[in-house]
Parts: structure tokens; sequence; C-alpha cells
């Protein structure tokens, strides 16, 4: 059962994630690399991913955040801010009913002043998947072909682009803009298999370095209101092996995470795996079948997901990849 | 092969498989099997407007049919005998034009049937995702720590149709 230690370890274990990467390219785990024409840059992809990563935990910015998706657009503000250490966060979107989103490093709470509900998901900042594993970045690098695109201003700022470029069609292009001096991600843009958008993200403005004080990050609310409902998340994973299994997982596609986690409304414990290929994830519920549920197929943006039955469970995947991949690994789940 | 025909109307044949079919559709008698299932699913989706339009010298021989003015009594005739003649007549007719699409051997016509696939998939009933499942999986997500607020907004916007007491 090394396997599993190994998986534990990996999601209990918050290495820096610039330090993972070097490790890996010190072994050697990263042979494909982009030479920058005209200068000794070399990128690779697990690199370009953990300095944007690195970037968004570490800087303070402010920025307004367009999400378009299916013919929608959405706008969002968010504030972040590293504290020595301590990140806090606050996202609210301009349109529609109000939303407000605040993270803090043990927390997020999700404000729906519309409904009168305060959701709270325990542990939300980004400490699951500390950094891409040999194992993920090797297929980052047998699966995507890293290209380098335009340089191009995005947000008033100078950024390089970058395109993963699937080399199947089991997963979607991604291109993504990265800020030139500090890495930040300004822009992403999922592709699919016909190389129409899915979806994208785009920072309109963003002041980077931002000054921002413990105020700019507060909730526009009291913690809990009064005569407000206030619900819980979707728990901590339990890291346990749940006896199900992905028989035929797409090449490149490695399980990364294995638990049991509580979920509102659901009575017994939902079984999550969780698959990745380094660039996304596939996420595998399954749980005791109930009188009602959806089945097939159904969409979110970029995410896909599949719901099928299997000897009186339900089985649900979904992930920011292909329909035909997402419903190949709904339908090779298995007792192990 | 028909139950293959069917499983790629209906979206879910393997990808790795939908390569395969389209390859023998370009089989007269797989064509017309393919013709005649996509007659009877828009007949049963009541597309039946397309049939009219498929043969000209049919319409007009229907048109010319004398009116009965003083039918017998109706009879509980099943109803799938009723379109699946009607889809054999179209199917016959159709054959000669879905035949040269499909016997095209540019790579476009196996494209274009494979998007029928998948978008016939992509159409089932607009059903929010799980916000819970969503908010779960996030959190693993390689890009997650760079989209930032991206799972997020996408949570809030499954959870908008999901927020009740």
């Amino acid at each position: 059962m090394t396997w599993l230690v190994a998986i534990e370890g990996s999601l209990r274990r918050a290495r820096p994630f610039g330090a993972a990467a070097a490790f890996a390219l010190a072994l050697g785990a990263a042979p494909f690399a982009a030479r920058a024409a005209g200068s000794a840059e070399v990128l690779d992809a697990a690199s370009l991913l953990s300095r944007a990563a690195a970037a968004a935990r570490t800087l303070n910015y402010t920025g307004t955040l367009v999400y378009q998706h299916a013919g929608r657009v959405e706008t969002s503000r968010i504030v972040h801010w590293n504290d020595g250490g301590s990140e806090f966060e606050k996202l609210v979107n301009l349109e529609g009913p109000p939303r407000e989103v605040i993270r803090s490093n043990t927390e997020a709470r999700c404000y729906y002043p519309d409904a009168k509900i305060v959701r709270i998901e325990p542990r939300t900042f980004r400490n699951a998947f500390p950094s891409l594993s040999v194992q993920q970045q090797k297929a980052l690098t047998d699966y995507y072909e890293l290209r380098r695109g335009e340089a191009d201003r995005v947000a008033g700022l100078e950024t390089q682009a970058w395109i993963f470029e699937p080399r199947d069609g089991l997963r979607y292009g991604q291109k993504l803009w990265f800020e030139r001096t500090t890495g930040l991600l300004l822009k992403a843009r999922i592709q699919n298999e016909r190389n129409e958008p899915v979806e994208q993200f785009t920072f309109t403005d963003i002041v980077l370095g931002a000054r921002i004080d413990r105020d700019m990050v507060r909730p526009s609310w009291p913690p809990a209101p009064p005569a407000w409902q206030v619900q819980t998340g979707p728990g901590e994973t339990d890291t346990a092996e749940t006896g199900w299994v992905v028989r035929g997982a797409p090449p490149g596609f490695s399980r990364v995470a294995e638990g049991y986690r509580t979920a509102r409304g659901k009575r017994a414990p939902v079984a999550h795996i969780v698959y990745s290929d380094g660039l996304v994830a596939v996420s595998v519920f399954v749980e005791p079948a109930s009188a009602v549920h959806p089945a097939g197929l159904l969409q979110q943006g970029g995410v896909n997901v599949f719901i099928r039955d299997v000897d009186g469970y339900v089985v649900t995947a979904l992930g920011e990849a292909p329909a035909a991949t997402i419903r190949q690994i709904a339908n090779s789940v298995a007792r192990r | 092969m028909p139950d293959d025909i069917s499983r790629l109307m209906d979206g879910d044949l393997e990808d790795g498989d939908v390569a395969g079919v389209c390859g023998r559709i370009r089989n007269g008698d797989v064509v017309s099997t393919w013709v005649c299932y996509h007659v009877i699913g828009d007949t049963l989706r009541g597309g039946a407007g397309a049939v009219p339009r498929v043969s000209g010298a049919f319409a007009a021989r229907l048109a010319s049919e004398p009116t009965i003015l003083a039918p017998s009594a109706v009879r509980s005739r099943p109803v799938p005998l009723a379109w699946a003649a009607a889809a054999t007549v179209a199917a016959v007719a159709v054959v000669g034009w879905v035949a040269y699409a499909t016997l095209d051997p540019s790579p476009t016509a196996i494209a274009k049937a494979r998007e029928a696939a998948t978008i016939r998939a992509a159409q089932v009933r607009p059903q929010p995702v799980p916000a819970d499942y969503l908010l779960a999986h996030r959190e693993y997500s390689p890009t997650t720590p760079m989209e930032g607020i991206g799972p997020m907004i996408r949570a809030a916007t499954a959870e908008s149709a999901d927020v009740r007491p």
C-alpha cells in the first residue's frame, strides 16, 4: 500500500510550489522545454504553472475579472492580500443577485444575501494540491505540446501567451497569458477539440502590488448574520481506500487523491477519487443511490459532468475535460 | 451495427469507437440504417416538417391524393407503424443525399458525424450541476491556484440555481 501513503503525503504536506518544481527539474522529469526565440530563457510547462501559482498566492492585487462561458459574461471584483504568509481574498460579483466570497487560509464564506444564506467551507485555500507530482509533470509533457504564443497586453500589462496543445482528443487545449515580470496568470482560455472557446477568464484591470488593508478583504456582512441560514459545505476528505476504481482512465490521467467526504444533504459519506493529467483534474464521486437523481451528461461552463448508476450506487464524474473523456471515466468506474 | 449507430446518434459511443462506426457508415446498407434512425428520431421529436422536403415527387403525389371527407370510424392504429412507413419512404429518398455526404472522403464528413453525436449528447436535460461536487472538485484542480477565482465563480453560478433553504 505504498501508493496510498504517497497520496496521503501529497495531500498533507504543504510543500512550496517552486521548490517542488525545482526538485522535479533536478530529476529530469520535464524533458520537454520550450526555448524562447533569441534568448537563453528556457521554460517548461511545470515551471510556468508553478510560477503562476506562486504569484497568485504571494502577490497583493486588486482587479476586475471577467468570466465568459456559453454566451454568458460574468464580472467580478477581486482583492487578494498576503499578510505575511496569511492569505485573504474577497470576491464580489458585479451583476445579478449579489454574491460575495471571503477566503482565508482556514475557510471560505459565501454570502447569498437574497436567499439569506451564508455557506462556510473549511480548508479552501489551495492546500489540497501543493504541487504537481513527478507523474503529473510527465503527463504534462507527454500529452500536451507547449508552444510559445504571442506577446500581448492584458489589462494594460505586458504578457506572454503560452499554448498547451493537447496531443490527443481527450483533453481541452488551453491558452494562458502570463504577466511578464511576476508570471501571474492574467488571462486563460480553454478551447475544445474544434478550437472553439469553452470558457475564458480575463482580468480587464489589475493593480499589482496594491496597498491593501484588512478592511478591503472584510465581508460586507457579519460572519453569520442573524436570521440567516448557515450551511456547511463539503467537508474535509478523510483519506482512505474507497473500494472503487476507474478501470479505463484515459492515458495520462493518474490517481492523485482518494477518500471520503461528507456533503450537504447526503446521509452517507461520499467516495471521492481524483484523477489528473497535470493540467486538469477529473473527480469521481460515488454514493448510494437515492430516489431521484439526474443521469447522463450535464455541462457547466468548461466543466462536463456525467452521471450513471452502478449496482445501486450513483457515479458522478466531472472535470474540465471533453464530454467523451468524462463519460469514459464514468463508464469505467467499478468495484475494486 | 444498428446498435452502434443508435449509440452514435445518442452520443453514447466511446470516443475511440466513433471513427470506426463512421467508417462503416460508408457502406450502403448501413447508410440507410443511419438515415432511417435519423428520420425516426426526428419524427419522434416532432420534427416531421423535414419529411415533405425530402422528395418533391412524393409531396406532389400526396397532395394529389383525394381528401377523405367522411372518414370511417377512427381505429386505434399504433402510431409507430404510421411513422415507420413514412420513415421508410423518406429514407429511400434521402439516401442519395446522405450517401453523398458520408461518402465524402474528406475528414469533414466524419467530423460532422462526430459533432452530431457530441451535440446530441450535450443536449441532455438542463439540470444544474451539483454545486457541492463542483466545489469539492475545485480543491483538486491543478490550475485552481492560478485561476484563483474561476472555480469559485463556476460554483457560484451553479449555486444560484441550487440555493434554497
